[in-house]
């Protein structure tokens, strides 16, 4: 009945290994060709009908997605706090700034070496990853509220550099970035791609959508497999992950890094895309506007990072869009401005208190949870009952649905018995 | 299992032959709390294949012993040798990697992890995967996630935990949770495994379902146990040999019968008058220090 301990070792061999214990594929389910088939279609819609004002709203909503990846990857999954996002964003966005801006004119103009995208789009998570693994082995010392307080200086001290660095900055007064240009179509003018002519804001649009993708799809992988529960195991319990082997400082350090890489990506396109930023912009409530995007969106949820920028991101500027509100007069009334602080002030301590799990728990619960559990239900039942004896509450299956890891969702589930 | 052996016959005179060199030998060990003695001068040797239990009063320093193995707590005094290696200079997660692998005695550290994820976890020193891999995860690091994956089901089949694989751990029973990290731990591969009060809180049938993969483990993986117990019937009937902690001093060492007629443990656990311990009971109540 029991292993021998050759198993384990014999599966180096090149063997048929069980299907059971395939890692779910990310493309595994026909539900999740037609999701992928329904985000394609709305994507598509968006892509050919919506006007420049619109695509201004939502590039800068997949810019943020990016930036909220990063902090959900560093305080959602492994529980590192952090108020440092826009020190990192800043330091992406100033590389991007120094390696791609055009060489300066006037003596008094910032810096710049007129490179192409392809250096100083990667060179900003570059740059960003190193000073956070500069940074990281002193900062990740300190836990919870002092980690938070550590990060939050390095928000103060950016902002003091990005102020007086004026041969990188452009001092107070900030400075022009440089455009991703890709041969000779340049994304801040209209070009046409296979006889498709493209607007700016549609150029950028790809260009934002791809790079999403990609951290989107790297922090999902990094999720499911060693390191990311790992993580997930280091924000549970440190000593228990470390009695299991984990490397604390190793996996601590690895979310850092890769997360200060995401938020310099991040704030290269952003300047990239605004073109005009000054130092200022680099601020705490910068950074805490990607903390409520995790908290509201979703903790340690890829889809969760992805909505939650939305909400804090692109809410706001489509209830200007729509001119819901009276813009802001300066005086008594409650401008747009006011009214969206007020409101994510009361988003977050409603989810906090309500949903834990943010816009994307909700949504999962939401679900019809009976088709995803009965298969895996009608066995545990059964289990409960013949080993619980009397000591042990037979649970209500139906009301413990696995809400998160990524094993518990998806048909796949229904495969074990 | 076709062939249980008669449990009280377990025998210590049958240590494998050809192996004389203990396993873990711990020497000396003292460890102390602003003030307070948690072991003192604690001297003893675990041999390969054994099973080998530490039982006192609550109190008595057993969970402060797993924590210096585990290189939680720290030592004052004393050498931990374990497989000819100084354990005293790894670090916590190092011990895991050397072979030693510990059961929680209270579950809930990883409530939304599933049953199948936590044993991956378990399987952690045994992967590869870095970062950039893990987030690429293509070939090797999806092979290796599918072999791994295929090892922590088989042990969730051993240990008849197949149908909650998917389940988050927080979500289970409390047997069946104590049940997964038993199989957290056997997933790690250890030559040594670390057994913190595994059926604390289990229904009689359970505890003697745990008790029959105890035994398993020993006769047919050969893995090495330390079992923390408060369960005497258990302990009686599983263990090779004995020690008996009390105030965080051995009070005694010896095979299952010599225990129980041990007049140091007998006043340790029972005061003054009683004469012998009880048959096997099901829980000894706490004593009365605490």
């Amino acid at each position: 009945m029991i292993a021998t301990r050759e198993h384990s070792h014999s599966r180096h061999h090149r063997q048929e290994l069980p299907r059971e214990a395939e890692p779910p594929r990310l493309l595994g389910s026909p539900g999740r060709w037609l999701w992928l088939g329904v985000g394609v279609l709305a994507l598509l819609l968006f892509f050919s009908l919506a006007g420049d004002d619109w695509f201004t709203i939502v590039n800068y909503c997949l810019i943020a997605a990016i930036a909220t990846l990063a902090l959900n990857l560093l305080s959602g999954y492994t529980g590192q706090i952090s108020l440092g996002l826009a020190f990192f964003m800043g330091l992406g966005g100033y590389t991007a700034a120094l390696l791609g801006g055009n060489p300066p004119v006037g003596p008094l103009d910032p810096w710049g070496l007129g490179l192409p995208v392809f250096v100083w789009l990667p060179a900003a998570g570059l740059v960003a990853a190193l000073v956070g693994a500069l940074v990281g082995p002193s900062a990740l010392r300190l836990r919870g509220f002092y980690l938070g307080i550590v990060t939050l200086a390095l928000v103060f001290i950016g902002n003091y550099l990005f102020r007086n660095l004026r041969f990188i900055t452009g001092g107070p007064q900030g400075r022009n970035f440089p455009v991703p240009t890709f041969g000779s179509v340049s994304l801040d003018q209209q070009n046409s791609l296979l006889g498709i002519a493209l607007t700016s804001g549609q150029q950028y649009f790809l260009l934002m959508l791809l790079v999403l993708l990609l951290s989107a799809l790297f922090v999902y992988n990094l999720s499911r497999s060693r390191v990311g529960r790992a993580m997930r195991a280091v924000r549970d319990h440190e000593v228990g992950a470390a009695i299991m082997g984990v490397n604390l400082f190793e996996v601590k350090m690895g979310a850092f890094v890769v997360s200060s890489f995401l938020a310099g990506v991040a704030g290269a396109l952003y300047v990239s895309y605004a073109r005009y930023v000054i130092p200022d912009y680099w601020s705490l409530s910068l950074s805490i506007q990607f903390v409520a995007a995790i908290i509201i969106g979703g903790i340690a949820d890829v889809w969760g990072s992805i909505l939650g920028a939305a909400f804090v991101f692109a809410l706001p500027q489509i209830i200007d869009y729509f001119s819901l509100l009276p813009p802001s007069t300066g005086g008594g009334g409650l401008s747009s401005g006011d009214l969206n602080a007020l409101l994510y002030g009361l988003l977050i301590i409603v989810f906090l208190l309500f949903e834990p799990g943010g816009v994307i728990g909700l949504l999962r619960r939401l679900r019809p949870t009976a088709r995803r559990l009965r298969p895996v239900g009608a066995g545990v039942g059964k289990a409960a009952v013949n080993e619980g004896g009397e000591n042990i509450e037979v649970v209500d299956l139906l009301q413990h649905a696995p809400e998160s890891g990524e094993e518990g969702r998806g048909p796949r589930g229904g495969r074990t018995s | 299992m076709s062939e249980v052996p008669n449990r009280l016959n377990l025998a210590s005179d049958n240590h494998q032959p050809g192996k004389n060199e203990p396993l873990l030998r711990v020497e000396q060990l003292s460890v102390r709390f602003a003030g307070v003695r948690a072991l003192s001068d604690v001297s003893f040797e675990v041999w390969p294949g054994e099973l080998f239990a530490v039982i006192g009063p609550n109190g008595a320093g057993k969970t402060s012993l797993f924590n210096v193995l585990s290189r939680v707590y720290q030592p004052e005094t004393g050498h931990v040798t374990f497989a000819g290696q100084d354990l005293l200079r790894l670090k916590p997660h190092q011990v895991a990697r050397a072979g030693i692998a510990r059961t929680f005695q209270n579950m809930g550290q990883f409530p939304t992890m599933t049953v199948l994820e936590y044993l991956l976890l378990g399987r952690h020193t045994r992967m590869r995967s870095g970062i950039l891999r893990a987030g690429l995860f293509i070939g090797p690091t999806r092979r290796e996630e599918w072999e791994n994956r295929a090892y922590c089901l088989h042990i969730l089949d051993l240990l008849n935990l197949k149908e909650v694989r998917d389940r988050p751990l927080g979500s289970l029973p409390y047997g069946l949770q104590k049940r997964a990290d038993l199989a957290r731990a056997l997933a790690m591969e250890p030559r040594l495994l670390l057994l913190d009060e595994p059926v604390a809180g289990m229904s009689l049938e359970e505890v003697e379902e745990i008790a029959e993969v105890i035994l398993e483990i020993k006769e047919q993986l050969g893995i090495t146990q330390i079992l923390v117990e408060h369960d005497m019937a258990l302990v009686m009937g599983l263990a090779d040999r004995i020690l008996v902690l009390d105030f965080g001093r051995v009070i005694a060492e010896g095979r299952p019968a010599e225990i129980q007629a041990n007049p140091a443990v007998i006043k340790a656990y029972l005061g003054e008058e009683s004469e012998q311990l009880p048959a096997p009971v099901d829980d000894l109540p706490a004593v009365s220090e605490n």
